[in-house]
Formats: structure tokens, sequence, C-alpha cells
């Protein structure tokens, strides 16, 4: 017979009974035993016992992140669970953010943990990587649901069994690959796939596709004349000889450079460095993919109000798309706050 | 967004999407001689100013090298 799952469950202040968000400054507390929802956390674990419960405010978990881990782990050092239950924290932020702390503070640890949240809250996409998150609805009439989710995959968590692919165990992928043998050639299961599709039955692909990012188009600029515009180019753009030390492909930054003194650019100034096409005609002629000499003679002629100081540029090839979006926002924001109106993004 | 492999710029997400001449050359063209290059430059680069007054519903192509039809927009999807 083994003795009941020892589980330290993590709630915030609003769930461990503190308060609402006028507590939400206050820092990292034990309480024994269950509360709240760790009542029915633990009469859906079956043979499990809640050891003790760690409270923290919100805004002190996210505001203090370092002392709020420092708190937990000093708890977890001292009370020895089998297992972290942090949450469910549904669709609420901050709480979700510090849910997953409190997993990776564990598992830190070498304590399995696991939480539960809504998909879209911001800790599921921040911390997916790493940490077990069963999906959840967005509010807390979803408890009992999150709960009978999470209960079964804790559980063996807590017994060090190791827990199959997401999407056989119903958590969000993890980010991870793991080498596995599916038994057949891969062309059998292709072929299969294949007839499959062509018979009109169902069948999954062993790729998950990846949908792009649906971005809501800027609105129209009112006035060209009057409009600040920068420019931006995926194409390797570098000072000539590359002092910047650019890579020629999967960018780990971006380069800014100033044109504010530049007519055009010259290719006794400027080159391109870039692993992805055949960088000879862009050495001749770098205004084919940074348009500066064009955008003179429009600011010249009033067409355009005002053309940018500077100019970013990078290679984009072989970039994650992680990689690449965290580029662009960065890029953006840059922009956005040097009062720029739009741009024009030059892609080779 | 100026690029000559547009498709993947409008299936990728890309709202403004204006189409470029080539990869290796996506502002002109340098076989033509150096007036008319600039001339297809301008013409692209004009193209994709225009595109920033214009309210799209999502990726949407302007294809500067349809004579007349840069405000015609092609939807993707």
């Amino acid at each position: 017979m083994s003795s009941p799952l020892r589980v330290v469950h993590y709630l915030n202040q609003f769930f461990g009974g503190v308060g609402g968000e006028d507590q939400a400054h206050v820092g990292v507390s034990v309480r024994a035993g269950a509360v709240g929802p760790g009542r029915v956390l633990e009469k859906t674990l079956g043979d499990a016992r809640v050891e003790a419960t760690l409270v923290c405010g919100d805004n002190f978990a996210s505001e203090s992140e370092a002392e709020a881990a420092r708190a937990i782990g000093a708890e977890l050092d001292r009370l020895k669970p089998d297992v972290l239950v942090a949450g469910p924290a549904f669709g609420s932020g901050r709480y979700g953010l510090a849910c997953a702390l409190a997993c990776k503070v564990a598992q830190g640890r070498g304590i399995p943990a696991i939480t539960a949240m809504h998909p879209e809250n911001p800790g599921a996409s921040s911390a997916r990587r790493g940490v077990y998150i069963v999906p959840s609805g967005s509010s807390t009439t979803s408890m009992q649901a999150a709960l009978d989710a999470l209960a079964p995959l804790a559980r063996r968590l807590g017994r060090r069994e190791t827990l199959g692919p997401s999407e056989v165990e119903g958590y969000m992928p993890l980010g991870t690959r793991r080498v596995h043998d599916r038994g057949r050639p891969g062309y059998q299961r292709a072929l299969d796939m294949l007839l499959d599709k062509l018979h009109g039955r169902p069948y999954r692909s062993e790729v998950p596709y990846a949908a792009p990012e649906r971005v809501s188009p800027a609105p129209p600029i009112a006035d060209l004349a009057r409009a600040r515009i920068a420019m931006v180019t995926t194409g390797g753009l570098v000072r000539k000889g590359n002092p910047d030390r650019q890579v020629s492909a999967n960018a780990v930054r971006y380069h800014r450079h100033t044109v504010a003194e530049l007519e055009s650019l010259s290719p006794a100034e400027w080159e391109a460095y870039h692993a992805g096409y055949f960088n000879h005609l862009v050495n001749s002629n770098p205004n084919y993919i940074l348009p500066l000499s064009f955008l003179r003679d429009l600011e010249r002629q009033g067409k355009v109000g005002r053309v940018h100081e500077h100019i970013y540029a990078l290679p984009g090839v072989s970039t994650p798309v992680a990689v690449s979006a965290g580029h662009g926002r960065s890029i953006a924001e840059d922009l956005k706050a040097a009062g720029v109106d739009g741009a024009l993004l030059v892609a080779t | 967004m100026i690029s000559a492999i547009y498709n993947f710029a409008l299936t990728t997400g890309a709202n403004r999407v204006i189409r470029g001449a080539r990869i290796e050359h996506v502002c002109g063209d340098p076989t033509l001689s150096a007036e008319k290059d600039y001339a297809f430059g301008m013409r692209i680069v004009t193209t994709a100013l225009q595109t920033l007054t214009i309210a799209v519903p999502g990726p949407t192509l302007f294809d500067p090298m349809a004579p007349g039809k840069t405000e015609e927009a092609a939807h993707a999807s």
C-alpha cells in the first residue's frame, strides 16, 4: 500500500481567502491543509492530502518575482511534497503567470508540478515551454472540469511517472520533442494518410500546423505629405565590410543604422550579407532592398513628409517564427515611440 | 511589405503586400537601363506608399506591374 500523495497547493490572494484586488500586494504565506479550491482538489485527487497551501498576492508575484520565487522555494524545501499543484488560474493573467512561476520553482527543485489555466492566459503562452499546463475554461465555473482534467496527471507526476505526449495526455504542448518509435516506417504512414484523404476518411497529420498570427491592419495614413516614413529590410543590408558583424542567417538581433545624412545608399558604403539569395545585384545598388534614394526624391517633391532617420536591417532567413515575431514587435515599438506614421518593409 | 515572393507574405499574414520585382532586386531591375530601372523602382515604391493610405480588411495584394490596377486590390484567400 502506498501512502497518500503529498500535495502542496499554490493559490493567489483571492482563492486563498486573503482578499480581493486590495490584497494583491501581500507576500507569500502558508496555510496548513487545503484552502478553498484545494478542498475540491483533494477530493478529486482521491488518495491524496493537500499538506499545505501557499498563498501569494498576484501583484507581489509579478512585481517582486525573485522574492516570491525565493519564498515559494523555501517553503517547498521545508514541505518536500510529492507534487505541486498551482491554480487553476482560468483567464486571470497575473495569476496565470504566478502559477507558472510556482511550477518552475518546484521543478527547479526536482518536485513535479502542474497547473491549469485558459489557453489564452499570458501565463500559458509565456511559460508553456517546460511547464505542465492543463487547458481550462476562462472562469471559475469550469473549476470542477479543470480539476478533473488536472488530477489524474498530478497523481501520475507525483508518482514520478513519465507522461505521454501532450496530444494523448491533454496538457498543452511543452514545445519539446521526444524520440519515439511509431512502429511503421514513414512512407507507409504517409501512404495510409494519403489514402484516407482520397477516400474522405479522417486522418491526422504528424506535423502540427501552426496557423500564422493574424494582425489587424493598421489604419490608413490620412496625408502622406505630412507622414514620417521609415524603412525596414530583411535583405541583410550591412555597412560595407560588415563592421557590425551581422550574421548571414538565423538573426538573433536586428541592426539599426542612421541615414539622416544620406541621400542614397551607395554601393561603396553598403552591401548585403544574407545567406538566402544571390547578393551580387544588391551590392551594385543597395537601394534595391532599402529604397532610400526613391524616398529622398519623394521627400524633396513634398510627396512624403519626412524620411525617418533610422533604418532597420536583418537577414530574414532560417529564423524561427517566434524569434522573427520578437524582432518585428521590437522594431514596431521603436518606430512607434519615434512617432513614425508608416513603414516600408522590403523582404527579399 | 514589398516582396517578390508575395504569396508568402499574403499567407503568413502581412496586410499590405506590394509585389516586388525579383528576390535579388526587389525595388528595381538591373537588366533595364539606369533610367528605366529607376522608373520601375519608383513605381514599386510609390505603389507601396499609396497602400499606406488605403484601408485593407486583411492580407491584400497590390501589383505595381499591373497597369492602372494599383487601386484594385486582389484579396488573399
